[in-house]
């Protein structure tokens, strides 16, 4: 095709989009819409996604330690977890610290700790996995090897919440999966519906065109660039309502967020490919016809 | 020396399910022929020439034209074919959101061609078939005689060897049909073979060309009428005739 021709066509998809108006506008409408279906579905998944990627990195290992252990014990435990292959940070928190920590996290009714004599808190090692190791399994199998150590009272990382949470991240994951093929597959169809839509109510034109000697590309051209200028313009459309309806969510839920500008120019740019497959698909069925 | 053929359909059948549209059709179109192709609606004459552009293809036998042979051409490559035939038809096929610039443009941009060739080349043709002065008009704003010419325009603006007309004058009246007629002899004058379906025998008989009649999908005649010659002084004919013929209808007389 040269280049000549090309700018033609693109001309040409232009000129179609303006006097065709009517079909445009309609199918751009049924395209924003079904892909703010899509949009909402990558939110919330994309939302669930950060949540549960969050709760992971916030996830630590507590190691409370007798009262009797010595120092130089301490010490030494320190630096034995530290050179352990999962551990990505320990962090020592003294018998006084972690009293502070609790004074804190009371507030106001911190006075309540004053009615004590003694610092009944334990001292102990915060540690963070390195995200390789945060699996179940392998938790379990390195609160086993630190609670075996000598003077080692207790390892804590919430072992119900951590099954309950994969569990969970399991399900959620296979139910998203699920949804995410329906409303992609939708939306495939829906669209190239729409496109084939325009399709037959240029059917008289595509004839003439076969009938002077256009090739195929000559005649799929337009149809994929306005089919992608479609997806687009549908997928702004689509953006914009989202941000409107994640506006009044994030009233209800503030820890939502929306799509990083990366994520979003992406959508768009997946939203263009929608659009321009979907505009060939419909094409090579009608010509083959 | 023998002239080549432009169109050469050999054992031709077309079937549509079980009925036959043509049966064991054989014809031969030179170049630079002029062929009038005759019949009654449902003869087979459309679908006959739907098969020479290759828009359908042979139950059996084999259609040449130019140098596309329908058994052996590569799909893809029909674009090609149709850029060498033109054709043009009862309901003229003018794109109605074109103007008539564009309507014959569009033939050359398939093609390619640059925009300044396309410029040079249908302002020539469209000066050529008197339509120069209407050039930014929409088809509907056309009477039907100007609509044929722009599709005639669009037919012919590529040089091709063949013209194909599918009762090219079926939707116009006597006077416009003349006017028709006389461009397409002047067409084929230009060394363009052309070949034209109509049901209208009378209309067609007294030109001195090669008439083929086709019935029932079968070639019944294949005939040389008058004494061949220029077609156009064989207009004024025609006119008297026509005007022999009016006479007739208007007093109900039976030639």
């Amino acid at each position: 095709m040269s280049v000549h021709q090309l700018l033609y066509l693109i001309k040409e998809s232009f000129r179609t989009i303006k006097r065709h108006k009517g079909v445009t506008a309609i199918s751009i409408i049924i395209m924003s819409l079904t892909l703010l279906i899509l949009a909402v579905f990558l939110l919330v998944t994309d939302n669930m996604l950060m949540f549960m990627s969050q709760a992971r990195e916030e996830m630590r290992i507590y190691v409370y330690l007798e009262d009797s252990l010595d120092r130089s014990v301490i010490e030494d435990y320190h630096r034995r977890i530290l050179s352990m292959l999962e551990v990505e940070q320990v962090v020592f928190i003294s018998k006084e610290e972690a009293l502070l920590e609790f004074r804190e996290e009371l507030g106001e009714e911190s006075d309540l700790l004053d009615a004590l004599d003694t610092n009944p808190l334990p001292a102990s090692f915060r540690i963070a996995l390195k995200s390789a190791y945060k699996d179940k399994n392998k938790i379990e199998l390195f609160a086993s090897k630190v609670g075996g150590l000598e003077g080692v009272e207790e390892v804590r990382y919430g072992k119900d919440f951590l099954e309950k949470f994969s569990t969970i991240m399991k399900g959620f994951l296979y139910v998203d999966a699920f949804i995410g093929i329906v409303v992609i597959l939708s939306t495939i169809f829906i669209i190239s519906n729409a496109v084939r839509l325009s399709v037959v109510s240029r059917k008289r034109s595509i004839e003439i065109l076969k009938l002077v000697g256009a090739t195929n590309r000559f005649i799929t051209t337009p149809f994929i660039f306005e089919g992608a200028l479609q997806g687009g313009i549908a997928s702004f459309i689509a953006m914009a309502m989202l941000f409107f309806i994640f506006l009044v969510g994030v009233k209800f839920l503030p820890e939502l967020s929306f799509f990083s500008p990366e994520k979003a120019f992406a959508f768009i740019l997946l939203c263009v490919l929608i659009g321009s497959a979907g505009s060939f698909t419909a094409l090579r069925r009608f010509l083959r016809a | 020396m023998e002239e080549r053929n432009v169109i050469g359909v050999y054992h031709l059948t077309k079937k549509y399910g079980d009925q036959y549209a043509l049966k064991d059709v054989n014809l031969q179109v030179g170049n630079g022929e002029f062929v009038f192709l005759v019949g009654p609606s449902g003869a087979g004459k459309s679908t006959l020439l739907r098969l020479i552009y290759m828009d359908e293809f042979p139950t059996d036998g084999q259609v040449v034209a130019g140098s596309f042979v329908s058994t052996t051409v590569d799909r893809k490559k029909i674009p090609y074919l149709r850029r060498k035939i033109g054709v043009i038809f009862q309901d003229f096929k003018l794109l109605e959101d074109r103007d008539v610039f564009e309507n014959v443009a569009i033939a050359m941009r398939v093609t390619g061609e640059k925009s300044y060739e396309i410029k040079k080349l249908v302002i020539h043709i469209l000066t050529q078939v008197g339509l120069y002065h209407k050039r930014n008009d929409l088809p509907r704003k056309l009477s039907g005689g100007e609509q044929q010419r722009v599709a005639i325009a669009r037919a012919i603006v590529n040089r091709p060897a063949i013209l194909l007309a599918d009762e090219p004058t079926g939707n116009l009246d006597p006077d416009v049909t003349e006017e028709i007629l006389r461009l397409l002899f002047r067409i084929n004058s230009g060394g363009t073979a052309v070949l034209m379906a109509t049901h209208n025998l009378s209309l067609v008989e007294n030109f001195g060309q090669r008439i083929v009649h086709l019935k029932d999908g079968i070639i019944h005649e294949d005939r040389l009428t008058g004494l061949g010659g220029n077609p156009s002084d064989k207009l004024s004919e025609y006119r008297w005739n026509r005007k022999r013929l009016d006479k007739q209808e208007t007093t109900g007389e039976l030639r």
